[in-house]
């Protein structure tokens, strides 16, 4: 083996995709948790599957539910990630979540500079219940977060889309509108789609839009 | 005082691009002359149509500026970057900068025996000087992640520029120049041991042999999923006083 293995890192660039999973009280109802739970559950399956992948596809689990967000599953590669089902009760503290996901990508021990820039996906059923404008503004100006790509889904009638749409802070850029507990899995398996395919180009910083008329009567 | 030097690099072509059937577009060189001892590395930005055109030409392009900037004794450094400027966008016109962007990283042994180091854009410059440790002026992303970098033709101004001009030294000095396929993949704690690696294995052997052997190793690089072209130049300067090396 080449000498140089002794001076260079030895895993592939990192492309960290970060879930802040809301698992407040009313995610338990109809459903919501268990298609949530199925499909991201899947969705780090399709990860593992991934060979053809140039960066090594890291995932990370942020639930916010009760008082405080924790950190569900800590940032490692998608086949090291042992799935356990999240449980949802309590309040949305959305704002913990912000800032939890801020240090998180602000640790560059965690996410070096040769790591692809992350992708945050921001999933909730309801009106935040904490202070979430300052935690957004500081992720959003944070230098390194507010370069992440950010992706948003509300679930039912009661997702607060305005702060989902914040969250996305551009106009260009919608909200996926899951309607049922159904449409979580389209809207993940859009998500495996996206990340798989930054994963195999030639550049992935750049993103790669999948068209969602690629699934069936995907609706957003 | 009088000083003796040793430069050499090698750059080949990254499995993406072997796999697309497209060029290298990294380039470096090496020169000599009244003005100095000169190392440059350059990386086209892949996603750009005339990134080729770009790399080679801001390597004649810093040929071409320190040969014009050390004749005026006293120049500020500033005068230097804004000659590589120009001069580079004289070399691809009629072609626009933006489709020509590229890094370029550059250190430059002067006959007083300072060195002038740094460059734009992402990469690795690292200085040894004696048994001081490494120290690198272009290296650390900082905020920025994997690709993202500044360029000749999409960052203007002096901001985006990293060069300084090192003072005289009496001790051995070192510098070593790579593109972001190399300086992403080493481990900077290990920074100081591949360097030591560069001139233990390198310096000795002849010309041809070193040149051979180090594209070996580039292409044989260990890092998994590795996908970019790679470049690594070196320049070592060797202060003498007196007949003595220091």
């Amino acid at each position: 083996m080449s000498k140089l293995s002794d001076f260079t890192v030895s895993s592939p660039r990192p492309l960290p995709v970060i879930l802040l999973a809301d698992v407040s009280g009313s995610m338990a109802e109809n459903g919501k948790i268990d298609t949530l739970n199925a499909a991201v559950s899947e969705m780090i399956a399709t990860f593992v599957e991934e060979e053809a992948t140039r960066a090594e596809i890291q995932v990370a689990i942020i639930t916010f539910g009760g008082s405080a967000a924790r950190v569900h599953t800590p940032l490692k590669p998608a086949s090291e990630v042992k799935w356990e089902n999240m449980a949802a009760s309590g309040r949305t503290p959305m704002g913990s979540a912000f800032t939890t996901v801020q240090q998180i990508i602000e640790d560059r021990q965690l996410i070096p500079g040769r790591a692809y820039r992350p992708t945050i996906v921001l999933i909730s059923d309801g009106i935040p219940t904490d202070d979430w404008k300052t935690p957004l503004e500081l992720l959003l100006g944070s230098e390194r977060a507010s370069k992440a790509m950010r992706f948003a889904m509300g679930i039912g009638e009661e997702a607060d889309l305005v702060t989902l749409k914040t969250f996305l802070a551009d106009p260009a850029s919608k909200v996926f509108h899951a309607h049922e507990a159904r449409e979580i899995k389209k809207f993940f398996r859009w998500l495996s789609m996206s990340v798989t395919s930054r994963s195999r180009s030639a550049n992935p910083n750049n993103a790669v839009v999948v068209e969602p008329t690629d699934l069936d009567d995907f609706d957003f | 005082m009088a000083q003796t030097t040793l430069s050499f690099g090698a750059s080949i072509r990254g499995p993406l691009h072997l796999q697309q059937g497209i060029t290298n577009q990294d380039a470096w060189l090496r020169a000599e002359g009244s003005f100095g001892s000169l190392i440059v590395v350059c990386d086209g930005l892949g996603s750009r149509p005339d990134a080729l055109l770009g790399s080679r030409s801001a390597c004649l392009a810093v040929r071409e500026a320190c040969v014009r900037w050390t004749r005026v004794t006293g120049a500020p450094v500033y005068y230097l970057v804004h000659l590589i400027e120009v001069l580079w966008r004289l070399r691809i016109y009629p072609c626009a900068p933006p489709d020509a962007a590229t890094t370029c990283l550059l250190a430059l042994a002067l006959p007083t025996g300072e060195m002038v180091v740094g460059g734009i854009g992402d990469g690795l410059v690292a200085i040894r000087t004696g048994d001081l440790p490494v120290s690198t002026i272009i290296g650390d992303r900082a905020d920025s992640f994997s690709n993202e970098t500044c360029a000749l033709g999409v960052s203007p101004g002096m901001k985006a520029w990293h060069l300084t001009k090192l003072p005289f030294s009496h001790q051995q000095r070192l510098a070593v120049l790579a593109s972001d396929g190399v300086a992403d993949d080493l481990n900077p704690e290990k920074l100081d041991d591949f360097c030591d690696w560069l001139i233990f294995s390198f310096e000795e052997l002849h010309p041809v042999q070193r040149w051979h052997r180090l594209v070996a190793e580039l292409r044989a690089w260990p890092t998994p999923r590795h996908l970019d072209d790679k470049t690594i130049a070196v320049l070592k300067v060797n202060a003498e006083v007196a007949g003595r090396k220091r």
